[in-house]
């Protein structure tokens, strides 16, 4: 029992980050109907970043994300003015194909500047761990985490249900020509949600550094990871994400305890194709006809 | 008349001249680069028919490649199968395999097909770094020795030099331009063209869609996991990473993103360029080149950082090329080429 509840536990806590990485990634493809495959490279971009910020001006990972948060989104804004903006009514493969390109562009251009050696951020409490009782004990870097991405959950709840530039937004995901003949500046729309979804990956990227290993072609991992969640969830809806997230961690954390982790992706990707083949629409997708 | 006659004739002196290369030419870097070419050239040739023609966009073409390779190293290594044996249980390995993704994947459209033929090529990537007994793992599997191809009793080659794989390329290359043209010439292409331009105006004109997606992956898969054996044997060595890869399904796709989807040439035009190009920043030849020229002093730091850096970057560069062509030759270079010429001519009218 012991064990069941420890990877319960452990699953939450990391579902946590990747309910993040989710909810990015479905925020972009809500507002553009573009699904960017260069996510996981903006996290890897996050991490580096937190690296350096640590290494350089020694602060702490989980104050930095002060730091990586407003960088990143300028980032992302950046790359939606550039680059996506141009492909919206392009064809899909050729919008997946351009996010493939600036995904490679990055993390070689990361590897051409630190190499591919793994980099490892260790803090004081990289390795420590809290007693839960009972048997079970929770790491602090993984519980720190998730407690900053709950409050950064909530706080993009609030901003997307209560602010206007939140309500635009959810305007323009729900449809893109009624809110642009409703006002909405659709453009600045997009390039507020790319941003929003870069930093959230940025963000998750930062808050993960602490515990996981950093080098530039990290982020494949979890932009396949990132797919799974949202179309879990479906694709677009940020309640889905949320809860995809927190079940992709879960299961992996099961998998590996009663399987074996070296197939516990294998799970995940076979959950994935199941749910693409059963359920397109997703957990809490509307189904479009 | 004419003009087929000078491209019926251009095409056989291309092809006599092809033939004739090892003849004259002994330097093993130069076959080396002419076997890498073709092996670029038969991979984008045969994606090119289910992604090209039948617009079926697939992200994991490194599964059949992977598929390929790994049956034939795998009996060869542990069983003592010759390779020319291997291939044809490749071949059938990647069918299976092919008939399983397609039940699976072709019941979905456009992004999702995309992301379930990624997930596919992951899952074959990850047990093949599992399945340790079958695979050796993580730590691949390495042929020292390829046995001569014998008829009869008689040697007809030994593999001792780069001479023989030359051939097999270039025969997977013509083998790829052949039936891409039968493709494009067939009922089957045309059945292939209709799905890709309207998948539901297809059915409603009564093709089978199911069926004829079906026959264009397997078609494109066989072509695919032959390379794939081809690069087993030629390389002597496949791990999960260099043959199961996601880069190696990006890679395959790009030749053709680059040339120009759906089109004969466009596989070998951005062959043409991807290999000598990549070839050129993983030798070091362009940070060479940068030296001679004045440009870079070899000693500086920037001249040491080139040299030690640049040739890690040839992915760096499809990239670059990728982002250039989605935004500025979205049809490739085939189709930039075709609308100037267009444009020339409606000049000149």
């Amino acid at each position: 029992m012991a064990v069941f509840l420890q990877s319960l536990i452990s699953g939450i806590l990391i579902g946590g980050v990747y309910a993040l990485i989710g909810i990015g990634l479905t925020l972009i493809f809500g507002v553009m109907r573009v699904i960017n495959f260069a996510h996981g490279d903006i996290l890897m971009v996050g991490m580096y970043l937190t690296y350096m910020i640590f290494t350089l001006l020694g602060i702490d990972p989980f104050v930095s994300v002060l730091i990586t948060f407003p960088l990143m989104f300028l980032f992302g804004g950046f790359l939606q003015k550039v680059f996506i903006n141009r492909v919206l009514d392009a064809l899909a493969q050729n919008q997946i194909l351009l996010t493939i390109g600036l995904g490679l562009i990055m993390s070689n251009t990361v590897m051409l500047i630190f190499t591919s050696d793994y980099k490892i951020l260790s803090t004081s409490y990289s390795s420590a761990t809290i007693k839960v009782g009972g048997g079970v004990s929770v790491s602090t870097p993984l519980l720190i985490s998730f407690l900053i991405t709950a409050a950064i959950t909530a706080a993009l709840y609030w901003f997307l249900l209560k602010t206007d530039t939140g309500q635009a937004i959810r305007a323009t995901a729900q449809d893109r020509d009624a809110a642009q003949l409703m006002g909405i500046n659709v453009k600045r729309m997009s390039i507020i949600a790319f941003g929003l979804g870069s930093a959230l990956a940025g963000t998750a990227g930062a808050l993960i550094s602490p515990t996981y290993y950093i080098f530039p072609q990290v982020g494949s991992v979890f932009t396949l990871k990132a797919f799974v969640i949202t179309v879990l969830g479906g694709m677009g809806s940020v309640v889905g994400a949320t809860l995809g997230g927190v079940l992709i961690g879960i299961t992996e954390s099961m998998s590996a305890v009663y399987i074996s982790s070296g197939w516990k992706d294998v799970v995940v990707f076979v959950l994935f194709l199941l749910v693409l083949l059963f359920k397109p629409s997703g957990l809490m997708g509307k189904s479009r006809t | 008349m004419n003009k087929t006659i000078l491209k019926s004739a251009s095409i056989l002196l291309l092809l006599v001249g092809l033939l004739i290369i090892p003849r004259f030419v002994e330097s093993p870097y130069a076959l080396h680069m002419m076997i890498l070419l073709f092996m670029s050239v038969a991979q984008g040739q045969s994606w090119n028919i289910l992604g090209g023609y039948a617009g079926q966009h697939s992200v994991g073409h490194a599964a059949y490649f992977g598929v390929g390779a790994y049956t034939t190293m795998m009996l060869m290594h542990s069983k003592g199968i010759v390779p020319w044996v291997g291939v044809w249980a490749g071949m059938a390995a990647v069918i299976v395999v092919a008939l399983i993704i397609g039940s699976i994947c072709f019941r979905l459209r456009g992004p999702y097909f995309v992301l379930a033929s990624i997930a596919v090529a992951e899952i074959m990537r990850l047990s093949a770094i599992n399945l340790t007994p079958l695979t050796n793992g993580a730590e691949g599997i390495l042929a020292t020795e390829i046995p001569a191809f014998k008829i009869g009793a008689t040697v007809v080659t030994d593999f001792v030099t780069k001479v023989p794989f030359y051939y097999i390329g270039l025969f997977l290359v013509l083998l790829t331009l052949g039936v891409t043209y039968w493709v494009q010439h067939s009922k089957l292409g045309y059945f292939f063209q209709a799905i890709r331009e309207d998948q539901d105006a297809a059915h409603s004109l009564g093709i089978n869609i199911a069926l004829y997606k079906n026959i264009g992956l397997v078609i494109s898969a066989v072509l695919t996991s032959l390379a794939g054996s081809f690069y087993g044997i030629y390389v002597g060595f496949v791990d999960p990473p260099t043959v199961l890869g996601l880069d190696v399904s990006v890679q395959i796709m790009l030749i053709c993103i680059i040339g120009g989807m759906g089109t004969i040439w466009g596989p070998v035009l951005g062959s043409l360029i991807l290999v000598p190009l990549s070839e050129a920043l993983r030798s070091n030849m362009i940070t060479d080149l940068l030296v001679k020229i004045g440009m870079v002093n070899a000693e500086s730091k920037i001249g040491i950082f080139l040299k030690e850096n640049l040739s890690h970057a040839h992915v760096l560069l499809y990239g670059i090329l990728v982002v250039l062509v989605i935004l500025f030759m979205p049809d490739g270079l085939m189709g930039f080429v075709k609308k100037l010429a267009a444009r020339r001519k409606r000049e000149a009218v």
